[in-house]
């Protein structure tokens, strides 16, 4: 257990020290201040472009409200951020053996079931950190543009792409185990990311499994109440699978 | 005495490929050891499976009479390790890296302070603050062996700790392995000849994954190679050495000025008729003298010159 403490300390420091500390934080607090700006401007954009190509045609685009800065942030995050969390999180433990670092910690008393568990802990942690800061400056830049907050469904909405989120990174420890490059485990996650892209378009897949938390923000944020019990208990599953699934292939390598 | 460790029949196969093919030896405790063999010979692997890092097809091995081919966990807090090409964390100073390193082995602040400090002073780098990704080879090197010291180990294992040093550096390390002695037991291995001569008291002789010999350096030496002596003559040191080479006890033999180094094959025969050899052809012989193997000569006949 001390070992893994000790682990887990080097961990969030490296975080602190290296481009880690902002990859993530970077993507969050971008698309946190751009998605609510980007909601107000995009109609008056939409209207100038028609009335430069003088068409005729009149399209009547509504103005922006709250819910299309939190429906944008939701969009943003789904797609943009989590890739990013995809590409960022892909070394994490390939990176160790090809470095050689996990041979001098290996030999000391630290397990690799530690070592693979601080390692995604350590990732969740800084998520945390970045999708709170990116969310809350999304709720600061909304409330200075239209004046109103739908708090509780956005927090909501966040929270579930942080679930969404942490079962990615889980199951990119596994790939970074398996694959042993950064770029092939990379590849392999937005591989992942694509099938249960496709995977939430089928009903019983996005009623019964974690593709269901990919539409599941947006479906709060614009008033519906979707089923959250099974995709909310099979995402956690498949973390805590996943964890145990890349401490499982790591224990068995050979370094 | 017991073996610190104690390896039997351990073999490890990747494909086709015998890495490790029957190794069998013990390392007594308190002694340096040395772990000697050409590139390729099976060194790196026979350390990682004694680390942990890897598992042998069969066979056993244990250290201090735990068994580390399924687990090393009992024994990890009682070994260092300095793997061939040590990797660190390229934004951690030296400090930081020794300091984390006696973390995980659970050594209490001050004596891990004072520890650290000491080991900076040994590997040279007291005073250095610039990372760790900013050192040179031979840095990483002397912090390699300072965070293998850093538990004070009963047992210290280095992978060719000396391969990647200057001469300076090299005299560092081993006069540090040397002054471990009868404390600590060390097992390096290496494929520099001179290493094992200067610091080990006993050496195994890996040659394509088996031991082919084991053995004190004084017996090793005495009871390997053939015999060899030195011949200095007077005058007609080519006539010489042309009846040398005819005669069926004596093989290569080799001249450098007025002294003919051959080796033997038969030495009583040799002492009685060198002298009157030479007599016979009219020369003088100032000196017949017999020459100490080298570890040199020993590794040479054994492996085959394979270095």
């Amino acid at each position: 257990m001390r070992g893994f403490m000790v682990f887990m300390r080097k961990e969030m420091l490296e975080i602190l020290r290296t481009w880690r500390i902002w990859v993530l934080p970077a993507i969050m607090v971008f698309i946190g201040i751009t998605s609510p700006l980007l909601a107000e401007f995009t109609p008056a954009l939409v209207k100038s472009v028609m009335a430069s190509e003088q068409s005729g045609a009149v399209i009547e685009i509504p103005e922006a409200i709250t819910r299309d800065a939190y429906l944008q942030f939701s969009k943003n995050s789904m797609q943009m951020a989590l890739i990013g969390v995809i590409i960022a999180v892909a070394g994490m433990i390939a990176s160790e053996k090809r470095s050689g670092t996990a041979i001098l910690v290996l030999t000391k008393p630290v397990s690799r079931t530690g070592l693979v568990i601080a390692k995604v802990l350590s990732n969740w942690v800084l998520l945390l950190g970045a999708t709170v800061m990116g969310a809350a400056l999304c709720v600061a830049v909304t409330l200075m543009i239209f004046d109103s907050a739908l708090i509780s469904e956005f927090v909501t909405a966040t929270a579930l792409w942080f679930l969404l989120s942490a079962m990615f990174i889980a199951c990119m420890a596994v790939f970074s185990a398996l694959i042993g490059s950064q770029g092939g485990a990379a590849g392999a996650g937005v591989g992942l990311f694509l099938g249960v892209s496709i995977l939430s378009a089928w009903g019983p897949g996005r009623d019964f499994t974690p593709a269901g938390l990919l539409s599941a923000g947006d479906r709060i944020l614009i008033g519906e109440s979707p089923e959250l019990l099974w995709p909310i208990l099979s995402t956690v599953l498949v973390t805590v699978l996943a964890v145990a699934l890349a401490a499982f292939i790591f224990e068995r390598q050979e370094l | 005495m017991t073996g610190a460790i104690e390896i039997t029949e351990l073999t490890k196969i990747y494909g086709k490929t015998h890495a490790l093919d029957g190794v069998t030896l013990t390392v007594p405790e308190g002694s340096i050891y040395g772990f000697l063999g050409p590139n390729g010979a099976g060194k790196t692997t026979a350390l990682r499976i004694l680390t942990g890092l890897a598992r042998p097809s069969s066979g056993t091995a244990t250290i201090f009479g735990h068994d580390v081919v399924h687990s090393t966990t009992s024994v990890r807090s009682e070994i260092g390790f300095l793997p061939d090409v040590p990797g660190y964390y390229p934004w951690m100073t030296a400090e930081e890296f020794l300091t984390f390193s006696g973390d995980l082995f659970g050594i209490e602040e001050s004596v891990l302070r004072e520890r650290v400090k000491s080991l900076l002073d040994l590997a040279g780098l007291s005073g250095v603050s610039q990372r760790v990704g900013g050192y040179s080879r031979g840095m990483k090197q002397r912090l390699g062996v300072a965070q293998a010291l850093i538990n004070a180990p009963r047992l210290l294992m280095l992978d060719e700790p000396t391969s990647a040093l200057d001469p300076m550096g090299r005299k560092d390390v081993l006069d540090m392995i040397r002054a471990l002695k009868g404390r600590t037991t060390v097992f390096f291995s290496t494929h520099i000849l001179s290493d094992v001569e200067r610091v080990c008291d006993t050496v195994a002789i890996l040659d394509k994954g088996t031991v082919v010999r084991e053995a004190p350096i004084a017996d090793l030496k005495h009871t390997g190679g053939s015999t060899r002596v030195a011949i200095e003559i007077g005058d007609q040191p080519v006539e010489v050495e042309q009846a040398l080479t005819l005669l069926p006890w004596a093989t290569e033999c080799q001249r450098d000025g007025r002294v003919i180094t051959c080796t033997l094959g038969d030495v009583e025969v040799a002492r009685r008729e060198i002298p009157q050899l030479i007599a016979q052809m009219g020369a003088s012989l100032i000196r017949l003298e017999e020459l100490e193997p080298t570890l040199e000569d020993v590794f040479v006949e054994l492996v085959g010159g394979g270095m």
